[in-house]
């Protein structure tokens, strides 16, 4: 399989925005958590949340040009002009630059806004804008627009397997020379709905950190935000993505490189604590990064970002909370997610 | 662009507005019975009665999206037609990729409408929604254990994930792929589109000079895609062959296609040119062709210009358009119409429009040649062209 360089990272989520933001969060382990206010039938309730902010588009986008685009969709702009800044490609022409958006649930926040605008006013006052926003690419639709770029576009919903399932493709497109550089991104955004389904499934929750291997306690706490990877064939970069792995696991077991660093996609999501700590129990290596940004389907993104700061420096990272990881020398990581009843994906990185 | 080699279509399924099979879908175009009606399964509250094309007699099982169950029922036809049983497919690397607009999207007004009244609402409905993408039940229901991916890629979904499909195969990632589209009709597309002011009051009428905008349609079609190793070593024969896929943002407006076709043309190029296929040897062309005025405006002086004289058609005078669906949809039937040599008339085309770059077949028509051209355009600028051929232009 062909081996995509990692050229570029963007990043906004709990943690700040940037490679820098990331890379301090991944050196201090922490990350302030704050509040999403949700409504409820018992009224507004606080519940503990990563949020993202997205301010430093205006470095990128005059402001009048953003009026009628979405938080989902200015998350996942910055997070491209992030990636193509760092990637030094920012201002080159995008003609054979191709955009992957892997989004776990949509823009959540305007789909609820179109169903508003019926349920308030009746069917002949649906909002045209609302819809035209709500539909799932409208945001690599508008990072294509606003960069001009006119090569395929691709946006992918596979719940918590939307981003490993995006990179196949990107790798794809790499290797049958479709393009020349690939935008891939996770985008995630809290929404009424969002934060109110996790109060339903998991009540208040638990304001203080994600605990992701203590794989007993459900411990997570809901995150939003856009990670990009700017991918090219070759050339310099942060590291390599030597292999994507997704699929059904059936009676198999997950493919893990014995020499690698395992870098898990735990949030403190108690229902997958036993499949994780089985991983965990398989390398003495093991990392997790979520107590950063949070749980959300996009987080798979954050993961990789992350394991390429770690491959760059030479070294995984120390992790506050449960203390296990690796500051030795690191040359390979393994991103380990698990989903739904047997789902799975293996990303291996190396240097 | 260094895909050059065919990937076999060993086996079709399709439900729409037409029928619930691929055969009673094609019997349905020749013989130019379409009946579009007001939604019987949903209400509105417009004054107008927007004409939909509803797949009448089919339910779905409680526990999916009616999304997902046209998606699923589509497959079990296609895997049928494949000879594949669920053993057969347990034994190789079998991936799902499915278009689709709705099937994943958070967007239960049921449960939206309680929520907002200051209820603690059932979750089930959004349950169903997360236990309902279409590719996971797919690959749920068949046991397939390779990747999985929901493609949303607005109306161009379906085109796209056949292309992506026959990646796979050539990228030595899967063996087989399942892959298509599907969408189901609701309030939410239906308001949707209305609000838009893009849907006609009448049934719909691609490419005629008076069409007023398109009819929403439901349904999904799964072809099955194949490597040539395990084919010859089943010794199945192929329907057809992808021979080439191609796609382009315009890059341009959320909503509208670029006046000049630009990215379509681009999409139209790299289809071509990854086969190596010259424009003259596409015997003809499935057309977006929704009935919109800009888009059959702009889709067909782009078809005018790279393809002259090549007859050109849209079906969805006959299924209406099933978004995520559609791409799979068409491309069904653009390989039953290269096996039958004929073309079903562009239902609801009667005066020809100046300003287009040209008129679709108006009835059932003849056509010599092996190999054709079906194109979506989307949401976002989405544009994405496959072209399909017979085993002997493979």
């Amino acid at each position: 399989m062909m081996r995509m360089t990692v050229k570029g990272i963007g990043v906004v989520g709990g943690f700040g925005c940037g490679v820098a933001e990331l890379s301090a969060a991944l050196e201090s382990g922490t990350t302030n958590v704050e509040t999403l206010s949700v409504p409820t039938a018992a009224g507004k309730v606080e519940i503990p949340a990563y949020r993202a902010r997205t301010g430093r588009l205006e470095e990128f986008v005059p402001k009048r040009a953003l009026r009628r685009i979405d938080h989902y969709s200015k998350l996942g702009l910055l997070g491209a002009y992030l990636a193509l800044e760092d990637g030094g490609m920012l201002g080159s022409d995008p003609g054979r630059l191709g955009v992957v958006i892997a989004s776990g649930y949509g823009a959540t926040a305007t789909t609820f806004a179109f169903l508003d605008s019926i349920i308030a006013d009746g069917d002949i006052c649906a909002s045209p804008t609302h819809f035209a926003n709500s539909v799932h690419n409208s945001a690599a639709a508008n990072i294509s627009i606003m960069l001009g770029a006119k090569g395929p576009s691709l946006t992918v919903s596979q719940f918590e397997m939307s981003l490993p399932s995006a990179l196949l493709t990107a790798r794809l497109w790499l290797s049958e020379g479709r393009v020349d550089a690939v935008l891939v991104g996770a985008i995630d955004e809290l929404s009424d709905l969002v934060g109110y389904l996790w109060h339903r499934q998991r009540g208040v929750g638990n304001a203080q950190a994600i605990s992701p291997l203590d794989f007993d306690r459900e411990s997570s706490i809901l995150g939003e935000g856009a990670a990009f990877l700017l991918l090219t064939r070759d050339g310099e970069g942060y590291c390599g993505i030597d292999d994507v792995e997704t699929g059904s696991l059936g009676a198999g077991t997950i493919p893990v490189a014995s020499d690698s660093l395992l870098l898990l996609g735990a949030d403190g999501r108690k229902e997958f604590g036993a499949r994780y700590r089985e991983l965990a129990g398989s390398s003495p290596r093991v990392a997790c990064y979520s107590p950063l940004y949070g749980s959300m389907p996009a987080a798979a993104g954050f993961d990789l970002a992350s394991a390429a700061l770690s491959l760059k420096n030479g070294r995984g990272v120390p992790m506050a909370g449960d203390g296990i990881a690796g500051t030795s020398a690191v040359d390979r990581i393994s991103a380990i997610r698990v989903a739904g009843a047997d789902e799975y994906s293996a990303i291996t990185l190396s240097l | 662009m260094t895909h050059p080699w065919p990937v076999a279509i060993t086996g079709l399924g399709c439900i729409c507005a037409a029928g619930t099979d691929v055969d009673s879908c094609v019997e349905t175009l020749y013989t130019g019975r379409r009946a579009p009606a007001p939604p019987v399964r949903f209400g509105s509250d417009h004054p107008t009665r927007y004409p939909v094309f509803e797949v009448a007699g089919f339910t779905e099982a409680p526990e999916l999206l009616r999304t997902s169950a046209l998606g699923l029922h589509a497959a079990r036809e296609a895997l049928l037609d494949a000879g594949f049983d669920r053993d057969q497919l347990s034994s190789l690397k079998v991936g799902v990729c499915i278009g689709t607009t709705v099937g994943s999207a958070m967007n239960s007004e049921a449960f939206c409408r309680d929520y907002r009244s200051g209820n603690d609402p059932d979750l089930e409905p959004i349950e169903r929604i997360l236990r309902s993408n279409p590719a996971s039940v797919i690959a749920r229901e068949f046991g397939c254990t390779g990747p999985c991916q929901t493609v949303v890629n607005a109306c161009a979904s379906g085109t796209d994930a056949v292309g992506i499909a026959a990646s796979w195969i050539r990228g030595g990632v899967c063996d087989v792929v399942i892959a298509g589209g599907a969408d189901e009709l609701g309030r939410i597309t239906y308001n949707g589109f209305i609000s838009l002011m893009i849907t006609d009051d009448s049934p719909c009428k691609p490419f005629d000079r008076e069409r007023k905008g398109l009819n929403l349609g439901e349904g999904g079609a799964i072809l099955i895609l194949e490597s040539e190793e395990v084919r010859e070593r089943r010794g199945k024969s192929p329907r057809s062959y992808l021979l080439g896929y191609g796609s382009a943002c315009d890059a341009y407006h959320l909503t509208a296609p670029r006046p000049d076709g630009a990215g379509l043309r681009s999409a139209i190029a790299e289809a071509l040119s990854c086969c190596g296929i010259a424009a003259d040897s596409i015997a003809f062309v499935n057309a977006h062709g929704t009935g919109t005025p800009d888009n059959d405006r702009v889709e067909s002086r782009v078809l005018a210009d790279i393809f002259p004289g090549t007859p050109f058609l849209s079906t969805k005078g006959y299924t209406g358009h099933t978004l995520g669906a559609a791409g799979a949809i068409e491309a069904v039937f653009t390989v039953a119409c290269l096996e039958r040599g004929m073309l079903p008339g562009n239902a609801g085309f009667a005066t020809p429009d100046p300003e287009l770059g040209g008129t679709p077949v108006p009835v059932p028509t003849r056509v010599a040649g092996t190999i054709a051209m079906s194109e979506s355009l989307a949401f976002g600028g989405n544009n994405s062209v496959i072209i399909l051929g017979k085993r002997e232009a493979a």
